[in-house]
This record gives C-alpha cells, structure tokens and sequence, in this order.
C-alpha cells in the first residue's frame, strides 16, 4: 500500500518538475524571441526617424541654398557664393543617402526618383543664374530668378519630401505601435515566466516538504517497529526462560519426590527379603524335622514370596533409573556451556577410542571420513552426542553381518552437518520419530537401556541450537544427521 | 558430666519410612547410641539449642540430617548448627535422596561432616551406615579427652 503510493507519487512528483521545467524553457524561448522582435521593431523606428532626418537635412540645403543665392542677387558677397556653392555639393549625397535608407520601400524609392530630378532641375537652375549673377549680369539673373520663384519648383520639391515623410511617419506610427506590442508581448512573456517560476518553486517545495515528511513518519514508524520487535523479542525470550526454568523446576522436584517413596519400597523390600531367607530357613528346618507342611504354604514360602520379591525389586531398580534418567535430562538442562573450539577429528577420535573395545567385542568397527568441520560449542554436550549415536550404532547391529560405523562431516556458510552411518538393524518407518521421545525404544527389545539415549542427543543438540534426524530402512542400516550452527550462538550473548 | 557420656544421635526425617529404615540399619550395624528423632526442622531446632537434655547444654551429639524437610530446608539447620559456638563441632550427617553435585558441594561448604545419598540399594545403604558407626566411634575420642 505504502510502496504503491510512494511509487505513484514519485511518477507524479517527477513527471510534474518535468512538465514545469519544460514550460519553464518554453517561456524562455518566447522571452528570446520577443526580445529580437523588440529590437527589430525599436531598430525600425529608429530608421524611420533617420529618413525623416534625412529629409528635413535635404529640405534644409535646399531652402539654403535658395537663400544664399537669393542673397547674393541682392549684394554678390563671396562669402554667400561659398554658401550656396557648400549647400549645392551636400545635396546629391544626402539623397543618395535617402535612396539607401528607402531601399525596401518601392513607394519611398519612387519619390526619391521623382526628388532627385526635382532637386537636379533645381539646382541647376540655381548653378546657372549664380554663374549670371558671378558674370556681373546681375539683371538677368535677378530675372531668371523671379521667373525661378514663379515656377514654384520649391515647392513641388516640398511636396515631394512631404509626401515621403507622411509616408515615412505613417510606417513610424505602425512601427512604434508594433514596438509596443512586441514590447508588452515580452512584459507579458516575462511575467508569465516569473509566474511559472513562483508556481514549480512552491509546487518544487510541496512536493520536497511533503516526500521529506514521508520519509521522515516512515523512518519513525520503522524506528518503532524496530524498538518494538527488540522489546517483543526479550518478552519472548524472558517468557521462555522462565518457562524453560519451570520444566526444569518441575522436572527435578518430581523426579526427587519420586525417588523418596521409591527409597521406601527398596529399603523395606530389603527387610522383606531378610524376613523371607529366616522364614524360609525355618521353614526347611521345619520341614526336615517330618512336620507335615500343606503344599500350598510351601509354594508360598518356596516361590511366591522370593518371586514377588524379585518382582517388587527389579521393578524398583528400574524406577529408579527412569527418575535418575529424568534428574540428570533436568541437570542437563541447567549446565552452563562453555563454548570452546572443538577440533571434531580429535573428539570424534576420542570417543571411538572409548568403544573400541566394545566395537572389537561386537565385531563392528569406526571409518571416520576425515576431515570434519571444527565447531565452536560446549565440549561435553558435543562428546556426549557423538558418543550416545556411536555407542547406539554399536549396540543395534544386524545380527551375522560385521558393524561398519561411518562418520563424516560438511561445513555450509556456518552451519555444519554430520552423519554417523551404521549398517545395522535399523528403525521402522513408522519408529523415525518416537525413538527421540523419552523412555521409547523400537524394534526387538533385546539390549539394555531405558530409551534415554537418543532423546538426550536431541535435547542435547536443540540446546546447541542445532537439530538431530534419522533417514533408515529396517534391517539396512541408519543414519543420524546432527545438523549444528559452526559457531555457539550463546557466545557474545547475555545469559 | 563424664568423658564416657556416649554420644546421642539426633535424626531429622520426615519420611517415616525413612527414618525407620535408617534406625534399623544403624542397630544391625552394632550402633547402640541413644537416637532421637524429629520429623521437622522446627521442633528439632528447638530440641537442639534450648532442650535441657539436648546437645546444646548437655553431652556430644551427632546429626543425621535430612535435606527436605516440610517446614524448612536442610541446609538452614546445617547452618544454625556450624554458626553456634557450642555446636559448631558436632558432626553432621546429610542424609538425602539427590545426589546433585551443586547441592553436594553446597553442604560441604556449609560445613557438613558426611554426604549420604539415600540409595535405593539395600545393601550400599548398610555399607554406609556401618562405615558411620566406625565414624561416630572415632568421634567420641575428643570428648573422651575432653
């Protein structure tokens, strides 16, 4: 639930910053391109203002130009005749200027044509009467003078150029109004860049603020559960030591009062028999001296008190091996370990050499399958495993085949498993899991024993924190497999 | 008060069975000595630190103890008895049904004299109890000098 949330969320968080970073580019382009045409449209303005500059300079010449010739009729001063002559050469190339300046404007072109002819008819007119005038007929020129301001050739050039300014303003106007536009154009896309910006940096914050305070709840709720685990963890163990302690508690009070009474029967049973060899010695007594004695009181006194007796006693003993069995199951139970390094070559060694007169008398004999694993475990419990499986295999042969007894081991990412191998008798299928119970034993009850032997081992190897099983066909052989951790889990651990 | 007062045996038992079986056997093995039995802690206490005619005030003794006792443990008694002055040298026999090495070693310490696990074999039983009987023989010597 959880994961698929965090997962979800995390497409939504990504595929947003995404689309707000796109966006974000997208405006920035825009920005770009309503700058240019900002620019272009604040270039163009600027050009119009230069054409009309131009032609407001040309106008000027010209009206000059008139003037200083007009000037010079009245009273012929050089000076006027170097001013006409500077007004006149300046002229031509500031048309020529204008031409260029209009070059993308066949309306504006056309009316350059138009002045330039204009202009040309003017001021060779111009050139001309200053030439009569210099030549002292001063008449003449002053004729074709007035005859010049009678044809009112100014003037057309006036309208000429005013056309082109109206022509020139008109695309100012234009221009200016689409500087403007381009120019909110970019206020606009500005704006609404910023806007983008202010929304992914809150959205950018939300989504950081809200998967931080996930984060934040789930490292919490782990931190608890965590906590939590440890605190139920030491619960359970406490419970089950405690509980572990009753069984052990338990099993020892019982089998100690067991033991009393059971000192009681034995002891008396003892004066029983005492009684019974003086009864039975005077009885013989009395029997020898030719006193009749009824049959049945000598089969009493013959054979149902001794065997009754016998009975009582072999029972008791047995009694008491099955509590002694319990007592010392409980005192295993209570042994501290003490964890050491074991090497298995040289304690497996040990215990064969503790049954190999046994093995010799029984015609049965060890193979360990050197090397085994070393273990790291308390020494006796390990000794008594191995040697309560060796001294089984040995005592449960097949009769007329010669016990072969195989030992080996693995060692598997700190685990070990050890087999103990025999080629005798065997256990029923259905025995596999009873023979590790207390006090059960399976097939033909031939052997001493109490059925103590294997229910140890199991203890035994459930207290190493390892496991004990069997894999047998009857009458082929068993195997017992010690499954046990390579190193004791009790070490480092508070006890 | 004469170096020949023999010395009284004092029994704490409460298993009647018990207590019998151990009586009998320590007359077979030829022991003769005054016995007194109690079949719990308390009344034993008593007979052995205020009675005027118990080992406290008057003439040697030994204990034959039991470990389980209904009323209190054994080894509360043994205590008392090693920690007083006037008692601390009686010997004491532990008699019990364990034969738990700890509980052993704890008796020991405590200062007890013999450690005997009741057995269940008669005739185990009677070997101790005579190797008892040499015992108390042997520590009626010190008070003979006494």
């Amino acid at each position: 639930m959880l994961q698929i949330d965090d997962r979800r969320f995390n497409r939504l968080a990504a595929s947003a910053v995404g689309i707000g970073f796109l966006l974000l580019f997208l405006a920035f382009v825009g920005g770009i391109f309503a700058l240019i045409g900002t620019e272009r449209s604040s270039e163009q303005v600027d050009h119009s203002y230069e054409v009309v500059d131009q032609l407001a300079e040309i106008e000027v010449r010209i009206e000059r130009a008139e003037a200083a010739s007009r000037g010079y009729l009245l009273s012929p001063a050089p000076v006027r005749l170097s001013t006409f002559r500077e007004n006149v050469a300046e002229i031509p190339p500031g048309i020529d200027r204008l031409a260029l300046l209009t070059i993308d404007n066949a309306f504006q072109q056309r009316n350059v044509a138009k002045l330039r002819t204009q202009v040309a008819d003017e001021l060779d007119t111009l050139t001309a009467i200053m030439a009569k005038a210099g030549a002292g007929q001063s008449e003449a020129a002053r004729a074709d003078f007035v005859r010049e301001v009678q044809l009112r050739r100014v003037n057309a050039i006036r309208s000429t150029t005013g056309a082109m300014r109206t022509e020139e303003l008109r695309l100012l106007d234009n221009r200016i109004a689409s500087q403007s536009r381009s120019s909110s154009l970019s206020k606009l896309v500005l704006g609404l860049t910023g806007l983008l910006l202010i929304l992914i940096g809150i959205g950018a914050t939300w989504l950081v603020r809200r998967y931080t305070r996930d984060l934040t709840q789930a490292r919490d709720r782990l931190h608890l559960l965590n906590t939590d685990l440890e605190g139920a963890v030491a619960e359970r163990t406490a419970d089950l030591t405690l509980a572990n302690d009753e069984i052990q508690r338990f099993a020892y009070i019982v089998s100690h009062d067991l033991r009393s009474p059971l000192v009681n029967i034995m002891g008396f049973t003892s004066e029983l028999e005492r009684a019974d060899k003086m009864v039975t010695n005077f009885f013989d007594t009395l029997a020898k001296s030719d006193t009749p004695v009824p049959e049945d009181v000598r089969l009493a006194v013959h054979e149902d008190l001794p065997e009754s007796i016998d009975f009582i006693r072999s029972s008791t003993q047995k009694m008491d091996r099955l509590i002694q069995a319990i007592l010392s199951l409980s005192r295993q139970g209570r042994r501290v370990l003490t964890p050491e390094h074991l090497p298995m070559d040289t304690i497996v060694g040990e215990v064969v050499r503790s049954l190999e007169m046994v093995a010799a008398d029984r015609n049965a004999r060890f193979l360990i399958e050197a090397p085994l694993p070393d273990l790291f475990h308390d020494r006796l419990t390990v000794e008594q495993i191995f040697t309560n499986l060796m001294e089984n295999a040995v005592k449960y042969l097949a009769p007329g085949r010669p016990g072969v007894i195989n030992i080996r081991g693995t060692a598997n990412g700190g685990r070990t498993r050890f087999e103990v191998e025999d080629n005798g008798r065997g256990i029923a299928p259905e025995d596999h899991s009873r023979v590790f119970d207390l006090f059960r034993r399976s097939g033909q009850q031939d052997q001493q024993g109490e059925g103590i032997g294997l229910a140890n081992v199991r203890s035994l190897a459930y207290r190493l924190g390892g496991t004990v099983t069997l894999r047998s066909v009857l009458s082929e052989g068993s195997t017992f497999i010690v499954e046990l951790p390579q190193k004791s889990s009790a070490e480092g651990k508070p006890e | 008060m004469n170096a020949q007062q023999p010395v009284s045996i004092i029994m704490i038992e409460d298993d009647e069975g018990h207590a019998r079986l151990i009586e009998k056997n320590i007359r077979r093995a030829g022991i003769s000595n005054h016995l007194t039995h109690f079949l719990d802690g308390t009344s034993a206490l008593e007979y052995l630190f205020n009675s005027p005619d118990g080992p406290a005030n008057n003439g040697p003794a030994m204990v034959l103890l039991d470990l389980n006792l209904p009323d209190m443990s054994g080894t509360d008694i043994l205590t008392k008895i090693k920690s007083d002055p006037r008692l601390h040298r009686t010997p004491v026999v532990v008699l019990t049904t364990t034969d738990d090495k700890v509980e052993i070693a704890r008796c020991y310490d405590l200062g007890c004299n013999v450690y005997i696990t009741k057995p269940v074999n008669y005739e185990s039983f009677s070997d101790a109890i005579r190797q008892l009987g040499l015992f108390l023989s042997v520590i009626q010597v010190p008070d003979q000098d006494a």
